[in-house]
């Protein structure tokens, strides 16, 4: 295949490559030493987690860095997965060549939509070391374990390798590796502490990827470990094709010139997704076309009408085509409880609020936004909030300020959540933390640094809302402490310091100890709810129970509804008290008239949790007298579950007939030749534009 | 006048009452209760019959509704239980001791020992019994006294001790001890026209130094800041006992007057018990706000917490009438006050030789 190395070498440009290196390395990630080793483990550990998902295997990866010569910064990087491995002939492929792979024309959340891939760390080696990379693999179906080095000929402008032979892959514990890969490289950067590191690059990692197991060593022999906290792996997530809204020219031009199809009605309907039979031939009238035009032959004039038309600018019967929302199974989200549990697995709190919005679509693309916000524990009180920014998974280290998910932020009175916010300008202080993560098909940053997300209105009003949630249960939490410690008090109160009372006045005054009943019921004077929400090992399920005290002097009824990880697949067993669902993840039980001095106890398990997933229970009441534990049920928020609920129906059911209406093609064809320059363009835009082909920078000579 | 002391069995009598209202309480079906009279400005007022200020008829219910209060009630339980044993015993121990023995008494553990002291002053309050009865002593530091006056002390082997304050003691004085009551002291006699109770040390030393006790026959008396109950004592009971003038030379602040206060009027927090601890005869010497002005002292200007207590003594009864009333509204007009000691401006005899001898001229003592 002609690549453009060839085209390169053709034209004796031999200083290309590193000229290529040095215009562009502020947005492929190398402009400074400490940037370089943080976008090389990163190129790294992003393929192995990439790669571990797409083999359905739980990611193991253990990341070293030593310091090889410290006067001229030249560090050695060793990345090991235990990943599917790479078969021998693709290794080539992979380490040697620019683009490889489906990112760039495969319409999916995908973290390696933010580099330029692990072929970058190659040439940077190569470029300030004269190093090869080093890398072993190892698949399943192979006894021994395939080694090759990697390097660059600067001076022919081509990926060489050398050393290439098959290894016994033996691991310290004398076991053989079953599969797996393993780069060791050499580069010249500066190890660094702090915010920007490679510490914080893999902390930030762990928290997106709790099914990860991390470990690293850094260059002072000092061993960081990041434990896996599920077995649960990341759903797989289905490519999708483009939805017109979200298109751009060059784009639209490209894929007509590669069409192969024979009408313009057919491209549409398979080419694009949202576009039915009746919308392509609406989008065709709207644009003044034939449906019958063959695409590779439309004229730069057409297809701008085409544009427009898929713009909603040219109109059909004065109105814009109606097309169907793209399908969002093509996300994958977090999940809140996965959240959760990577947020306390790396930051001691005391609580940890997270919210996952439904998925919703921005000019075509669709995305999702989910935050999580951890709280108390050892975090500063009086410095600003850690903030924790995501795309697709891939953590955003620099750029805080001017990025969308930050302005989110920043968009939020927090003050009335119970954090300072001087101002109510900025980004709160407080002893938390607030993570942010974008999934979208289509990742819009600011700049080609790729580390700041550029405005959107819609998806900060997204982001935004989510924050609102997820402040109303910061707040619910705050307020929930205040009155479980006064309840606590009150039973201390009637449980051991009035008992100690009577029987303390009765010695001294040599009487008989008197009852109590009347007693508590007039301190009290309240009825109680309690809940225990406890991991019953034996049974692998979450054991809860809600004991509901009436502590008046009158009968009293009342309905109780507690909430409960549905959203998480969990399922509520053994619940004797029967009663019913109320929402998505709410119980209701209408409960028999509490007499007084009365106690009532509801109790139920949750299957199909893990241990740690679900540790506490929300109980609210429908009554008239105050439950002191439980919250009075709003019913507006119980309509704001059902909405969300009802989206996310609804989004299933589009996308579900989206599958069903189109199949698989045309998004792979032949790979026509594309200049260097275009490419850096491609790189260089702030959009992950989705050119259709494989190319290679080094041309099919390796 | 002598004021009203309890046996052993009459003490324990008042707090049985106590231990009866919160159980009979408890037998009616209703929380346990002990009732207090409010302890504020706000309910204090003139007792024409003992001519000090009293606790007036606001009483606060402590009920047992709230963890805090029920924990206050059980622990004035083990209060009165301990009470009880250390009579039954002959034993008293220093409210310290008993913050510290209170760590046995589990759920009625004292928090502070702000607690414990508070807490038997409540019990003194609601029995109308003495600490000196429940056998609690403070930590509080007595004061000390020279002059030419005889008393008689019975110390800790049980025996009579004649002590002239003049010439059985070094330049310290006498020391006045936490009981100043017949049991431990007797007045004897005295050669003194009258007494001057001093605020500050230096002061105090300054007038030793200079002779002024055998100059002007007085007994001085050094205060140490607010007083304790002792020193509030036994002004009162030489006062009464030997008819002897009291004057009272404090610094010229806010503050002062309030010591000035509890020594002629009573404390707010003891006023159950002032007609045993005020002086009503007492006179203020100085420094007044008019003191500012005429020898043109050197003055700081009041601070905000100074005008804060100077208002509130202006709605305070005991400063009721115009001398006083007048004396703080000019000191907040001159937004100044004045230290004992800066009468030094005009040098180290000036306190002796001029500013008191005019002083006491004006009262007719000298």
């Amino acid at each position: 295949m002609a690549g453009i190395a060839q085209k390169l070498a053709s034209n004796q440009k031999q200083v290309a490559i590193s000229e290529f290196f040095e215009k562009n390395k502020h947005f492929l990630g190398f402009d400074s030493l400490s940037r370089s080793l943080i976008t090389a483990v990163k190129e790294a550990v992003d393929n192995a987690l990439d790669a571990c998902e797409e083999a359905r295997i739980l990611p193991e990866i253990n990341i070293q860095i030593k310091k090889l010569d410290l006067k001229k910064d030249i560090i050695e990087l060793k990345v090991e997965d235990n990943g599917p491995g790479i078969p021998q002939k693709s290794i080539e492929k992979v380490f040697g060549q620019l683009l490889f792979g489906s990112r760039f024309h495969a319409i999916r959340q995908s973290r390696g939509q933010q580099g330029i891939g692990i072929t970058g760390v190659v040439m940077y080696s190569q470029l300030t070391t004269g190093k090869p990379t080093h890398v072993r693999s190892k698949i399943s179906t192979e006894s021994t374990a395939a080694v090759v080095d990697i390097g660059l000929d600067t001076r022919k402008n081509k990926a060489v390798k050398s050393n290439q032979g098959r290894e016994l892959w033996e691991l310290k514990d004398g076991t053989m590796k079953q599969h797996g890969l393993e780069v060791t490289t050499q580069l010249k950067a500066k190890y660094q502490k702090g915010r920007q590191s490679v510490w914080q690059y893999l902390r930030m990692t762990s928290i997106v990827n709790p099914h990860a197991e991390i470990n690293f060593i850094d260059p002072e022999g000092e061993i960081h470990h990041w434990p896996r906290v599920t077995e649960r792996l990341p759903t797989k997530v289905e490519s999708i094709k483009p939805h017109p809204h979200g298109i751009e020219l060059g784009q639209l031009q490209r894929m007509l010139s590669e069409s192969t199809d024979s009408r313009l009605s057919v491209f549409l309907r398979m080419n694009f997704s949202g576009v039915s039979n009746r919308a392509a031939k609406e989008l065709c009238a709207a644009a003044e076309l034939d449906v019958g035009v063959k695409p590779k032959q439309m004229k730069p004039d057409h297809i701008r009408a085409l544009l427009e038309a898929f713009q909603g600018e040219k109109m059909f019967n004065g109105k814009p085509v109606k097309m169907l929302n793209p399908p969002t199974n093509c996300l994958s989200p977090i999940e809140e409880m996965l959240i959760k549990k990577g947020l306390s697995k790396t930051i001691d709190s005391r609580f940890i609020s997270t919210m996952t919005r439904a998925p919703n679509v921005s000019q075509g693309n669709p995305y999702q936004i989910e935050v999580g916000l951890i709280f108390g524990g050892n975090m500063p009180a009086d410095k600003a909030v850690e903030v924790l920014r995501f795309a697709n998974r891939v953590p955003l280290m620099y750029q805080q300020g001017g990025c969308l998910l930050t302005k989110a932020i920043e968009s939020v009175d927090w003050r009335q959540y119970g954090l300072d916010q001087p101002g109510a300008k900025g980004v709160p202080k407080g002893p938390a933390a607030i993570l942010v993560h974008l999934a979208s098909t289509n990742v819009q940053f600011t700049s080609e640094a790729k580390e700041a997300l550029a405005e959107n209105e819609e998806v900060i009003e997204e982001a935004r809302k989510a924050m609102l949630e997820m402040g109303r249960g910061l707040r619910k939490h705050l307020e929930k402490k205040k009155k479980m410690a006064k309840t606590q008090e009150k039973f201390e109160l009637i449980n051991d310091i009035l008992p100690a009372i009577a029987a303390k006045s009765a010695e001294i005054l040599d009487k008989p100890i008197p009852d109590l009943s009347g007693s508590i019921t007039r301190i009290m004077s309240a009825v109680i709810g309690e809940t225990s929400t406890v991991w019953n090992k034996e049974t692998k399920q979450t054991d809860v129970s809600i004991t509901l005290y009436n502590y008046t002097s009158r009968s009293r009824a009342y309905t109780i509804l507690a909430n409960w990880p549905e959203k998480s697949g969990a399922k509520l067993v053994d619940n004797d008290t029967g009663g019913r669902k109320e929402a998505m993840g709410v119980w209701a039980w209408k409960l028999q008239t509490l007499e007084p001095g009365e106690r009532i106890v509801i109790s139920y398990s949750l299957s199909g949790l893990e241990k740690g997933d679900w540790v506490e229970t929300d109980i609210f009441y429908r009554g008239s007298q105050e439950v002191i534990g439980a919250m009075k049920m709003d019913e507006k928020y119980l309509e704001e579950i059902r909405n969300q609920e009802n989206i996310m129906i609804e989004m299933n059911l589009e996308s579900g007939e989206q599958v069903e209406s189109s199949d698989d093609s045309t998004a792979d064809s032949e790979s026509p030749e594309i200049d260097l320059d275009e490419i850096i363009a491609s790189l260089g835009e702030p959009k992950v534009p989705p050119p259709s082909g494989q190319s290679t920078l080094f041309g099919g000579e390796l | 006048m002598m004021v009203q002391r309890f046996s052993s069995e009459e003490t324990k009598k008042a707090m049985h009452s106590v231990v009866k209202e919160m159980y009979d309480k408890i037998v009616g079906g209703e929380p346990p209760t002990m009732t207090l009279p409010v302890r504020t400005k706000n309910n204090i007022g003139f007792d024409a019959k003992l001519g000090v200020y009293k606790y007036g008829k606001k009483r606060s219910i402590r009920d047992a509704t709230s963890l805090g209060s029920a924990k206050q009630l059980l622990r004035a339980l083990y209060v009165v239980e301990f009470i009880e044993e250390m009579i039954d015993a002959g034993k008293s121990s220093t409210l310290r001791e008993m913050y510290y023995i209170s760590e046995s008494w589990g759920l009625g553990k004292f928090g502070s020992q702000n607690e414990s002291n508070n807490l038997a002053e409540d019990l003194e309050i609601v029995t109308k019994c003495l600490r000196e009865d429940f056998k609690l002593r403070p930590e509080e530091d007595g004061a000390r006294m020279i002059g030419n006056l005889t008393l008689r002390e019975r110390n800790r082997r049980g025996e009579w001790m004649r002590i002239n304050a003049r010439d059985d003691v070094g330049d310290s004085g006498y020391g006045v001890p936490y009981n100043v009551e017949s049991e431990k002291i007797e007045l004897l006699e005295n050669d003194i026209d009258f007494i001057m109770a001093i605020e500050t040390g230096g002061m105090f030393d300054r007038l030793i130094e200079n002779g002024f006790d055998e100059e002007y026959r007085c007994g001085l008396l050094h205060l140490k800041g607010q007083p304790a109950r002792s020193t509030r004592r036994i002004i009162k009971r030489m006062s009464e006992e030997w008819d002897l003038p009291v004057v009272v030379f404090l610094d010229g602040d806010p503050w002062s007057f309030r010591i000035f206060a509890s020594i002629a009027y009573g404390a707010i927090k003891t006023a159950h018990i002032s007609e045993y601890l005020a002086t009503p005869s007492a006179t203020y010497l100085g420094i007044t706000a008019d003191d500012i002005v005429a020898y043109d002292l050197p003055s700081d200007d009041l601070s905000k917490k100074d005008v804060e207590a100077l208002n509130a003594e202006l709605s305070d009864p005991r400063f009721a009438d115009s001398w006083w009333q007048d004396q703080i509204n000019m000191m907040l007009e001159l937004g100044k006050k004045a230290e004992q000691q800066s009468l030094a401006k005009y040098g180290l005899d000036f306190v002796t030789e001029t500013y008191l001898p005019e002083k006491l001229a004006e009262l007719g003592l000298a």
